[in-house]
């Protein structure tokens, strides 16, 4: 994969080469150190001990005017957390059909969120990371096309951008779980945003046909299978089903006044992921050099009670016997796969609520200093979590 | 600390003194008032009235470009950056290229029938046509 795209990237180079096109070289970096305050807690990627990697990064995007309206960009990331091993994160080719309509394919950012294009430039927002509750999608590029359609409404600007492609990739599904394949197909989407001067708003629809080898039921649904309850085992299983998101979001910046909120939804029907629905609001005060903050988010995922109990007791065997729908139907203390299943719809809830206080110092034309302190309440086990997380971000 | 005082009131009368003049080719005849200036650096705007392509340049890290993008923009220097930072890198725009001086920018305008730029007020010449003082 790698090395398909690096033989791409030459060759685009090769092509502005002969065109005599120069290639634009930008980057970004973020060199963030945290730690969560209290012992055996983890939180970000984080745990008790100081970090100076988890969220630290590097950046440098080639990009290429070949004249004529086409340009080609590849952004590579090395990101401490991959142990900066560089990935080409971007990397597509875009033509400037006229001054309002784009088209591009390649490599590109899902654009879920506000923030998604830029979400890993820490230089063109305030936090330290954006709000994570909302902010939650491990992958987060695909392969496709995308059409912008920018556009002036009088004082208003409008850009709407649909996108078509496709995701696969192997990504972490948790804090210590095991890497899960992740599969999106026919993903399509559309977003809105309108600005006026001080304010913006913004609202994104996506859908794809998901799937996600959920490894921790495996058995369970093995065993559904078993007893000929394949409709039960395939609710379980995240196999071609359809996955939704839904966003909005609005953003002020008057004088010295800074408001953003994002509200989210996200749903994969049948399938062991509850609906999803998160949202966060923060405000902002810039003082001369520095921007203050302080933000509050909100998670909560739940499968809808109608869920639970659509696995059957027992079932009627050969001769009109009675079997037990259980692990083990000739032993009677085994557990009923009712209350197996009951269990996974039960333990996807989570509900949190995060505030986070920060300052930005733009101590230099090029460069930002951050300092984030963020509360995590779990209210499922009513478990606090506190990082504190200090960064340097710069553009170049 | 003698030397200081009177480095920093250097500093605060060039920060006063510079007054900015915008500046396109003088065969550019259409109008362009603050706020389509303003569009213009911030990508929002592309073509001229009469359909020409704009050609844009800005300075680097002089006292007139912080002037510019105070007055004109309405933005601090790492406002603007932050503003072009979100563009550069989703591939939705580039911004006016980052010229040395006052003397380059004027070069570029004058041999550019789409270009503009922005100087010193006190710098100009009739080699370009100025459109606007701020």
């Amino acid at each position: 994969m790698n090395i398909k795209l690096l033989s791409a990237a030459v060759g685009l180079a090769c092509i502005s080469a002969t065109a005599h096109a120069e290639i634009r070289i930008n980057g970004f970096a973020s060199i963030v150190a945290g730690q969560t305050l209290d012992d055996n807690t983890s939180l970000y990627g984080y745990d008790d001990d100081i970090s100076y990697k988890n969220e630290s990064m590097f950046a440098l995007q080639l990009s290429s005017d070949l004249q004529d309206g086409l340009s080609a960009t590849a952004q590579i990331v090395a990101r401490g957390n991959e142990d900066f091993d560089a990935e080409f994160e971007w990397a597509y080719v875009s033509y400037q059909i006229n001054d309002d309509l784009k088209v591009s394919g390649g490599k590109m950012r899902i654009p879920f969120y506000r923030y998604s294009d830029f979400l890993d430039v820490g230089y063109a927002y305030r936090w330290v990371r954006p709000p994570q509750s909302v902010y939650s999608f491990a992958f987060s590029t695909y392969e496709g096309l995308n059409l912008l359609h920018n556009t002036t409404l009088g004082d208003w600007d409008s850009s709407v951008q649909v996108i078509y492609g496709s995701f696969e990739d192997t990504v972490p599904s948790g804090a210590g779980a095991m890497p899960e394949d992740i599969k999106l197909n026919d993903l399509m989407g559309v977003n809105w945003t309108v600005s006026y001067d001080w304010f913006s708003a913004r609202a994104a629809y996506l859908v794809a046909e998901t799937s996600i080898n959920a490894s921790s039921v495996t058995g369970l649904t093995a065993a559904l299978n078993g007893y000929g309850l394949s409709n039960q085992a395939n609710n379980l299983l995240i196999n071609k089903d359809d996955g939704s998101f839904f966003g909005l979001g609005i953003s002020v910046d008057y004088d010295s006044f800074l408001f953003d909120a994002e509200y989210t939804e996200i749903e994969v029907t049948d399938s062991l992921l509850p609906d999803q629905t998160q949202y966060y609001a923060s405000i902002g005060y810039r003082l001369d050099e520095w921007t203050l903050h302080l933000t509050y988010e909100s998670n909560d995922d739940e499968h809808d009670s109608n869920r639970l109990n659509t696995v059957p007791v027992s079932i009627t065997g050969p001769n009109n016997t009675v079997v037990p729908v259980s692990l083990d139907p000739t032993n009677a203390n085994s557990p009923l796969l009712k209350d197996l299943t009951n269990q996974v719809y039960l333990g996807a809830k989570q509900e949190s609520s995060t505030v986070t206080v920060g300052a930005r110092y733009d101590f230099h034309p090029s460069a930002a200093f951050k300092i984030d302190l963020s509360r995590f309440n779990d209210d499922v086990t009513d478990q606090d979590i506190d990082v504190l997380a200090v960064a340097i971000d710069l553009v170049f | 600390m003698k030397k200081l005082v009177s480095i920093c009131l250097l500093c605060v009368s060039a920060y006063t003194s510079a007054e900015v003049a915008v500046i396109v080719n003088p065969n550019n005849n259409n109008a362009l008032d603050k706020g389509v200036i303003s569009k213009i650096y911030l990508g929002k705007t592309k073509s001229y009235a009469d359909g020409g392509k704009i050609k844009a340049v800005g300075q680097k890290g002089t006292a007139v470009a912080k002037e510019f993008t105070q007055n004109v923009v309405g933005k601090s220097s790492s406002q603007f950056k932050a503003y072009w930072s979100k563009l550069i890198f989703t591939g939705k725009g580039t911004p006016p290229d980052p010229l040395a001086s006052d003397q380059a920018v004027i070069d570029f305008v004058a041999s550019n029938p789409q270009g503009i730029g922005y100087i010193d007020s006190a710098k100009v010449t009739d080699a370009v046509k100025v459109i606007g003082k701020f």
